[in-house]
């Protein structure tokens, strides 16, 4: 377990470098003009950073004031008597109710969870899986469609949602597990 | 379904925004008009337009004033200002205050971020101590200007987000440009065809779409936000030149999208380890386990939600203006 964990942790520093390093110099032995076709992609790069942006404003600031009215305070309540139900503590809840909006958010509340409970405590590391395990759905629907122009998201945001929630409600029972 | 969460997410802002408002108003939360009593330290030379002062607020009067339990820490610095005016007194910058002291504050002074209360009244007890009455401006409508603020701030990140993403999304456009020509891809994609192609049943056998997918996903399961974010587009635009109809998600994409949100992660992401420090290595077990599960349900849901009937693809031509919401 310790082995594989250092191969894994070794193989993500070196895996960035060799593709930065191997795409071209596997180019170059298959007699590509390396530069010239790097530069033709990467022409691309500014067109889809624009293409975002109407994309990511719209979700962003929809967000941003669903956070600021003190909504989310509301949420929270309302699913605690839900949720301490099927046995989820509710000092995670925000981690689970924020983490699917903000990727800076949810940070956040780790960090003021680890300040409050302590770095060794439960709740800290059941909302760090929740933050290791899950993504900012929302953002990543924004940016993948947003590239390509897609506004039909279709059953996009509910099967993201859905895997969000079972990871999420899984990260409590797998921590418990653990280290309860 | 996106329709009515983005909605929902402003309307619902608005509606609470209200209900917090008012019942600010009604509880006067924040004491508008009151007389806060002070007992003030001011030190060095009382002729001059601005004297350092030390402010204390005994706990018992700040908990009944505004009713609130948390107490204020015992003391704070300040500067008592004379002008022509009258006088003011100004806590000292991003001092660490109590609510609803805290959110006078930001409502009232933003750009300084100092607390000022207009002295209405000074009894000197000796040459530097003080009891001092002050009134703080009113304070009205706090998530209203907190919700027209948020949307005008996450407006501006969204756009620095999106322009932050030009260099590295153009050094990963430009290198699967070379992969591509030299046939990388290719490679990659008869490799893994037999795994990955029945969760992509629309992408034809060989096509690249294929090997940017297997890139995304790996670069996804190492932890590599930064390359994961390019590879995805460039995933995106593959399965794009596939798509009859240009402006709706074809099954494809929304499986490359459930799998990225759940993706498997062997390496937490950099943040989470930053938070952590060397506590991330129990948790890295617990990572992998949740996100196999999650991985499990992401690509059931967007094999199973495809055929529901809302969530089909509406049928090109005319009938397609007959279709209702989409999600």
């Amino acid at each position: 377990m310790e082995f594989l964990r250092s191969f894994i942790e070794t193989a993500s520093v070196f895996v960035l470098p060799l593709l930065i390093v191997g795409f071209p110099l596997y180019g170059l032995l298959k007699r590509v003009p390396v530069y010239e076709e790097f530069v033709d992609g990467a022409k691309d790069g500014f067109r889809v950073a624009v293409t975002i942006i109407p994309y990511l404003v719209a979700i962003l600031f929809a967000i941003g004031m669903f956070r600021a009215s003190g909504a989310m305070e509301f949420v929270v309540e309302g699913l605690r008597p839900l949720l301490s139900l099927v046995g989820i503590p509710p000092e995670v809840l925000p981690m689970m109710v924020i983490r699917p909006l903000t990727g800076s958010g949810s940070a956040a509340i780790v960090l003021d969870m680890i300040q409050q409970f302590g770095e060794d405590s439960i709740l800290v590391k059941m909302a760090a899986t929740m933050f290791g395990s899950t993504e900012t759905t929302f953002y990543v629907i924004a940016v993948y469609f947003g590239a390509v122009n897609v506004r039909k998201t279709r059953h996009a945001v509910p099967a993201g949602l859905l895997a969000d929630v079972v990871a999420m409600i899984a990260a409590v029972y797998v921590v418990r597990l653990l280290f309860g | 379904m996106l329709n009515y969460i983005w909605g929902g997410l402003i309307i619902s802002s608005l509606v609470f925004a209200l209900v917090y408002d008012t019942r600010d108003l009604m509880r006067d939360t924040y004491r508008n008009g009151a007389e806060v009593t002070l007992e003030v330290d001011l030190e060095g030379d009382s002729t001059g337009r601005r004297q350092p002062a030390r402010v204390h607020m005994p706990q018992e009067r700040y908990q009944a004033l505004y009713n609130v339990d948390n107490a204020p820490g015992t003391t704070f610095d300040g500067t008592l200002v004379r002008t022509r005016d009258g006088m003011q007194l100004r806590f000292a910058q991003d001092a660490a205050l109590p609510e609803p002291w805290k959110t006078i504050r930001d409502m009232t002074s933003p750009r300084d971020n100092d607390l000022r209360g207009t002295v209405t009244r000074l009894d000197m007890h000796t040459d530097s101590t003080a009891t001092a009455v002050i009134r703080f401006a009113d304070v009205k409508f706090v998530k209203m200007t907190a919700i027209a603020q948020a949307a005008i701030d996450m407006a501006e990140t969204a756009v620095t987000l999106a322009l932050g993403l030009i260099g590295v999304i153009a050094l990963w456009m430009g290198l699967l440009k070379i992969a591509e020509a030299a046939g990388l891809i290719h490679a990659v994609v008869r490799f893994t065809q037999p795994v990955l192609g029945p969760l992509f049943p629309e992408i034809p056998k060989g096509h690249p779409a294929l090997g940017m997918i297997v890139l995304n996903l790996t670069a996804n399961m190492l932890g590599l936000g930064n390359a994961a974010t390019p590879l995805g587009i460039k995933a995106m635009e593959e399965l794009q030149t596939l798509n009859p109809d240009p402006d709706t998600a074809t099954n494809s994409m929304v499986m490359l999208l459930a799998m990225n949100t759940a993706s498997v992660q062997l390496v937490p992401p950099v943040i989470l380890v930053a938070l952590m420090g060397l506590q991330i290595n129990q948790l890295i077990f617990a990572i992998i386990i949740v996100t196999m599960i999650s991985l499990i349900v992401a690509i059931t849901a967007a094999k199973l939600l495809s055929r529901m009937k809302r969530y089909r693809i509406p049928p090109t031509g005319a009938g397609a203006a007959m279709t209702g919401p989409e999600g």
